[in-house]
């Protein structure tokens, strides 16, 4: 244990707690049992299962903890709505959505881009700036990623690129944010603007009507075939985005360069009179946020698709932003919220088969999760004291 | 605490202006000036882009100019118009026809206005009381798309009765939609910019449900198209000019007028207007002055969405006729509405003449407006994004805008640039 | 003791905008002495040691320290050079532990990028003893009080190896048990050699904390003196430059019906402790009552509370007859409560908005300044005019921008608004604070007349002479409870004690 974590913050009694995390897992076990390969038929099983869960979390929240025991409830009520479901839907259909490794490995692909956008979204907020511009900076990822790797002829320049494309325009919102004090807000929306128009415009200019070529070259995936079918072949990003999520979680709480870098978001005055430099602390964040958000966007276009289509980000630097939010700027948070995310677009394009259009409100999930999260329904979300906020240097 | 004068030692909270208290030193420091130059650097800027890339920027910007219909009143000469909804003829200076490509071109420019003035006051409007209405985009689906639901059923309705139904459906879809921002806000303090944005792709994800194959609003006539029904004749705005069959300019623009003027009346005439600006400037004080604050940051917000989800009826009401999902997801005039209430500075005033120029930019490079020979119209559109990205940048710059002024008061009057300084 | 002084200021002058805060300043501390600054609000003591510290620039004049001339541009300049400050608002991050703020920018590493946390807590835990500054290292700072809050803030400086340790203002927020066992960590330390610049405004603890004192007044040294042969009456002399006894001409008091009525009100502050725990009183019409205190004793909440800013967790507030327990601030004034508050800048004015709007920020959406909800700008000038007439606010007419005012006729408009309103009780909070001696006198006679005019007036103020010289009754608070009641005649040291916690609980007060 680590005192140096801040989540305990809060005096939570550990046993307490697992309850609690006990339950969000029964409630997840009631839909697990009605999905194959268990598929459970009678409606009594996932009921009763996503009873004990909801029990577990009004105990926990009598005790007070309310977050975590907040969350088994909803799991509970969650699990039997959707295991319901699943009892009065067919075998057949049930058999054709639910194949695990399929959908698992969606979900990775999905999550990916939104994990490394996350991260970059926790630095920047960490150090007390607003990103709205995430979307921006990994559309320009994206395309410059494809365009690097096309020109150059290699993935690894073609990264170089997206990383430098993302970190340009997160340069632009540093010098506006901190040192021309511009209000965060309308300068990441500018940046979202300006990498619309610039990666629209070079593209067509570039690459005309017949958009990019076919031979673009990918970035590899690695085939490790003991892992099985799943985790066999992944791109060698996602495997990246791993070790990422590991060493962002430690420089942020186990370094001096986190605890810099988290004084500076919550209190930028106290940092300044220990010597820290705010403006230096917050530009590296931001930069290294767009780096990053830019990182996720060439995976969605040099990774996964091999190529680029005008606005392909399509809001997930939102999503992102929103995972940073839901995940209470935590690496390991913002990682889950990812994967959340990410499963809902990988289970919105599964259920397309059997329920047609309907299946592309699991894209709003992500949007409304966050509203209800933001809502303080289940726990508030506590964003770093001094976000947003621009600092005044004597 | 010693020094009053000494800004150190105030707490590092203290400087945390408002939008509103920002914009506020904008009005006094800039004046028109500064807009007018920030929207000449994104243009020169624009430029350097179109030059780079090997094309003539002089004209390129010629023909956006062209593609925009503003030519058309240099075009002056002897000609008649009709009065709207009399048969009289008078005589006028310009040539009405829409069978002028100019003319045409004009109405286009109009019927953009039209929705960016609202979701320009939209912003303006959450703006004067401190909050950053980011969500006019779903506010404007939301009205849109209960626009095109009125319009399209309740087909026994009389003409009067079932348009005016639809705007003001419509403009209510949008007031609640923005009043759930302002009631988080208020209620738990969720910050206005997150749950806008959350509401937007809300919005864009439910649009797309709404209209897409199957779903509950597509139309019953094929169901491989992703669209609403059209809506019936009843429900349409009067055409105010232009052939009705080629999106012809409606009377939407006439209520887009009358909402700038009336923007300006709530904000200066009525207590309503009093009591938003007192709590954008200092919510504090307000509060002191016995303002509830959370009473209007939800009646803000839901103003602000009133004046989006109208634009939203609007379109649909007037030109567009029916929502599809390609229409719902490709929209950005209500974010553009951000660049239109900042580039106003949030005045009435500043607001309308903002959205010409993004509706002049917009239609001047779109497809069917811009001279192909001249400048792809692809590439056009992302000049159009870019520029509109740039105004954004450069208005949002304060100390920028604060360093110029200082320079131009240090070459007038020396020694007051220090003064300034401080009351910045 | 060492004579040779460690520091040295020489000719300090630093000027802002309308104000020459230093002038010429010469000043200097030896080792192992508490040298005490002290000056009235606005002296420029602040100003001096922010140059010290880094802070500021100064226009010129020179820094010695141990005889050799250093320049210091930045707070790590000063760490660098073996100072540390201990600001009047603490410069400590609410969610990370003690230890990780004290180790802040100079953490010790574990395998050259690691934070090595257990080191760190350990090195905390041995200077805190060292220093005989008791603090839990592993305590988050959201968590410990405002006087361990101070002695983090010390051991901060120390980490950094303070030779020197600037402290501004130490007592201003501590009760006075915990400014007692300041001020024998200030022995503790001054004994280990270190020296220490004490900033206060306050003569009694300047006199038991200091070994010699210098005085500043509007930006100037007065006199550097020791603490021998130093009295109470000579240092305000030299503070103030004047006879400090500011007595306000006024008649006898002819108290009458009590108007404001206070029983056993419990409210709690914005993180949910009891700030007022059960207090009673009332003020009755045509007396001024005074409330006494050390800051952060509970006015603040029990002023919000009286005018319906704040909610109220138990007991009562009434106007004549009217209940306000859990009135609006719209009803609380629609009842005839006036509010003066204690900062014009942030509550009094909306500094953006117009002289005429500013006067019009209570009655805004009454006749005759708007008829439903129509804005009647014409009758707002008038008004307008009027009272800025009648208040004699100078610097700006009605289209004025509040914030373009100084700060004495800023408050005048405050004191405009409120007093027209002709409220039955008037609530004064710290109605002087950062005023010039004019404007004080101003407001005060304006306090006087509405009590003369038969309304209740109700004064709370840190200044504990205003207190004492304008009210017909005082009260004193301390830590949430009304602790004394004293008439106006009381001496100085008794109300002291009692504001230190001294007193006896008096059940007549209510």
């Amino acid at each position: 244990m680590s005192t140096l974590d801040s989540s305990n913050r809060l005096p939570w009694q550990p046993t307490t707690r697992h309850v609690a995390i006990a339950g969000i897992v029964l409630g997840l076990f009631a839909f697990w049992l009605t999905i194959p390969p268990v598929s459970a038929r009678s409606p009594w099983w996932p009921v009763l299962v996503g009873l004990c869960a909801i029990a577990a979390g009004i105990w926990t929240v009598s005790r007070g903890i309310g977050r975590p025991g907040w969350g088994a409830i909803a799991a509970g009520l969650v699990g039997i709505a959707l295991g319901l479901l699943a009892t009065r839907a067919s075998l057949g259909n049930l058999d054709q959505v639910v194949v695990w490794s399929a959908l698992l490995s969606s979900t990775l692909v999905w999550a990916t881009p939104l994990t490394y956008a996350a991260i970059g979204g926790m630095f920047n907020e960490r150090s007390g700036v607003v990103n709205i511009g995430l979307e921006g900076m990994m559309l320009a990822g994206a395309f410059f990623g494809v365009l690097g790797a096309d020109k150059l002829d290699s993935w690894p320049l073609g990264l170089l690129c997206a990383a430098l494309a993302g970190g340009g325009f997160a340069l632009i919102h540093a010098v506006w944010s901190i040192h021309l004090r511009a209000d965060q807000i309308v300068s990441g929306t500018a940046i979202n603007f300006l990498a619309l128009g610039v990666t629209g415009y070079f593209f067509i200019q570039i690459y005309g009507e017949n958009g990019t070529p076919g031979d673009v070259p990918r970035i590899p995936d690695v085939n490790v075939g003991f892992l099985g079918s799943v985790f066999g072949h992944l791109n060698l990003m996602i495997w990246l985005s791993f070790a990422l999520l590991i060493v962002a979680h430690i420089t942020l709480f186990k370094t001096p360069i986190g605890l810099r870098i988290r004084s500076v978001g919550e209190h930028p005055r106290a940092a300044d009179t220990v010597g820290i430099s705010v403006y230096g602390t917050r530009y590296a964040a931001v930069v290294v946020s767009g780096i990053l958000a830019a990182l996720g966007g060439a995976y969605l276009s040099i990774g996964y698709l091999g190529s680029f289509s005008e606005n392909m980000t399509a809001g997930r630097g939102f999503i992102a932003l929103a995972a940073v939010i839901f995940g209470n700027w935590r690496p390991f948070g913002a990682f889950a919220a990812a994967l959340l995310f990410g499963g809902s677009t990988a289970l919105s394009f599964r259920l397309a088969q059997p329920w047609g259009n309907a299946s592309v409100l699991f894209q709003a999930l992500p949007y409304v999760l966050t509203l209800i999260a933001v809502a303080g329904v289940i726990g508030r979300s506590v964003p770093p004291a001094a976000v947003g906020r621009p600092y005044v240097k004597q | 605490m010693s020094e009053p004068q000494a800004p150190l030692r105030a707490d590092p909270e203290a400087y945390a202006p408002t939008v509103a208290r920002r914009l506020a030193f904008y009005q006094r420091a800039g004046g028109i000036v500064t807009p007018l130059m920030t929207a000449v650097i994104a243009f020169l800027m624009g430029g350097l882009v179109v030059l780079s890339t090997g094309h003539n920027p002089l004209r390129t910007y010629k023909a956006i100019f062209e593609g925009s219909g503003l030519n058309w009143l240099f075009h002056l000469g002897n000609y008649s118009i009709g009065l709207p909804f009399t048969d009289t003829h008078v005589w006028f200076w310009w040539d009405t026809s829409t069978n002028d490509t100019a003319a045409y071109n004009l109405t286009q420019t109009l019927l953009t206005t039209t929705p960016l003035i609202l979701t320009g006051l939209a912003v303006a409007f959450a703006f004067r009381c401190g909050l950053f209405n980011i969500g006019g985009q779903g506010q404007y689906l939301v009205g849109a798309i209960v626009g095109v639901y009125i319009g399209s059923r309740f087909t026994d309705m009389a003409h009067l009765p079932h348009v005016l139904f639809g705007i003001t459906a419509a403009a209510l879809a949008g007031a609640l939609w923005g009043a759930i921002a302002g009631f988080l806000k208020a209620a738990v303090g969720a910050h206005e910019v997150i749950t806008t944005i959350m509401l937007n792709w809300v919005a864009y994800w439910g649009g797309s449900y709404l209209f897409g194959r199957g779903g509950p609003l597509q139309n019953h006539i094929d169901k491989s198209i992703p669209i609403s029904d059209d809506i019936v004749d009843n429900a349409k705005l009067p055409a105010l000019w232009g052939n009705p069959h080629l999106q012809a300019l409606d009377v939407g623009i006439f209520i887009a007028l009358a909402s700038l003027v009336a923007f300006y009346i709530i904000l200066n005439r009525t207590t309503l207007g009093y009591e938003v600006r007192a709590v954008g400037y200092n919510p504090e004080a307000a509060r002191y002055g016995g303002i509830s604050v959370a009473r209007n940051f939800i009646l803000a917000m839901a103003i602000s969405g009133l004046f989006a989800g109208l634009a939203g009826g609007l379109d649909i009401l007037g030109w567009q006729f029916r929502l599809g999902v390609l229409d719902v997801q490709v929209s950005n005039i209500g974010f553009i509405g951000i660049a239109v209430a900042l580039l106003g500075r949030n005045t009435a005033v500043g607001v309308g003449f903002a959205a010409l120029l993004f509706g002049a930019l917009f239609t001047g490079t779109s497809t069917r407006s811009l001279d192909p020979d001249v400048f792809p119209p692809q590439l056009a559109g992302n000049l159009a994004l870019m520029i509109q990205a740039l105004v954004l940048l450069f208005v949002g710059a304060d100390l920028l805008i604060l360093y110029l002024w200082n320079v131009r008061r240090k070459l007038r009057l020396p020694g007051a640039a220090q003064a300034a300084k401080e009351s910045a | 003791m060492d004579e040779a002084p460690v520091l040295e200021l020489r000719g300090m002058t630093k000027q802002f905008p309308g104000v020459l805060a230093n002038d010429h300043i010469d000043f200097d501390l030896r080792r192992g002495e508490v040298h005490a600054l002290l000056g009235e609000n606005g002296a420029g003591k602040s100003t001096l040691m922010s140059i010290l510290y880094g802070l500021y620039t100064p226009d010129s004049g020179e820094v010695l320290l141990n005889g050799k001339n250093v320049e210091i541009r930045s707070p790590k300049d000063a760490i660098e050079h073996g100072i540390g400050m201990v600001h009047q608002h603490f410069m400590l991050i609410p969610v990370m532990t003690v230890t990780e703020n004290i180790v802040l920018a100079q953490e010790p590493r574990q395998a050259g990028v690691l934070l090595d946390y257990d080191a760190a807590s350990a090195r905390v835990r041995e200077i805190s003893q060292r220093f005989g500054l008791a603090v839990d290292p592993d305590a988050y700072i959201e968590k410990i009080t405002v006087g361990q809050q101070q002695r983090v803030e010390i051991l901060k400086a120390l980490y950094r190896g303070a030779e020197i340790l600037i402290l501004d203002e130490p007592t201003a927020v501590l009760t006075p048990q915990e400014a007692k066992e300041l001020f024998e960590v200030v022995d503790g330390l001054k004994a280990q050699g270190k020296s220490i610049v004490f900033i206060s405004h306050k003569l009694n603890e300047v006199l038991d904390v200091a070994d010699r004192i210098s005085v500043l007044r509007r930006g100037k040294l007065v006199e550097t003196i020791p603490r021998e042969g130093a009295t109470e009456a000579g240092l305000a002399r030299s503070m103030v430059g004047r006879e400090v006894l500011l007595r306000v001409e006024k008649k006898e008091a002819q108290p009458g019906e009590p108007l404001l009525r206070v029983e056993d009100l419990s409210v709690r502050d914005d993180r949910g402790l009891e700030a007022v725990r059960g207090v009673s009183f009332d003020v009755r019409a045509g007396e001024i009552v005074g409330i006494a205190g050390v800051d952060g004793n509970g006015q603040t909440e029990l002023i919000d509370a009286l005018t319906g800013l704040r909610h109220v967790s138990g007991g009562r507030i009434s106007v004549g007859d009217e209940d306000l327990t859990h009135a609006s601030a719209r009803q609380a004034l629609d009842s005839g409560v006036g509010h003066i508050p204690q900062d014009r800048q942030r509550r009094g004015l909306v500094l953006d908005f117009n002289l005429a709007e500013n006067l019009a920020l209570h009655d805004y959406g009454k006749e005759p300044f708007s008829h439903f909800g129509w804005m009647n700008p014409r009758s707002w000038f008038r008004w307008a005019r009027t009272l800025l007439q009648e208040f004699d606010v100078r610097g700006g007419g009605p289209t004025t921008r509040g914030g373009s005012l100084s700060g004495g006729n800023q408050q005048k408009v405050v004191v405009a608004r409120e007093v027209s309103r002709d409220p039955s009780v008037l609530i004064a909070a710290q109605p002087t604070r950062g005023l010039d001696v004019g404007a004080i006198e101003f407001v005060h006679r304006r306090l006087v007349e509405q009590r003369d005019a038969g309304k209740a007036v109700l004064l709370v103020s840190l200044e504990l002479e205003e207190v004492l010289s304008l009210s017909d009754r005082v009260l004193v608070m301390y830590e949430g409870r009304i602790v004394a009641e004293f008439p106006p005649d009381v001496s100085e040291e008794e109300v002291g004690i009692a504001m230190l916690g001294g007193g006896q609980r008096d059940e007549t007060a209510a």
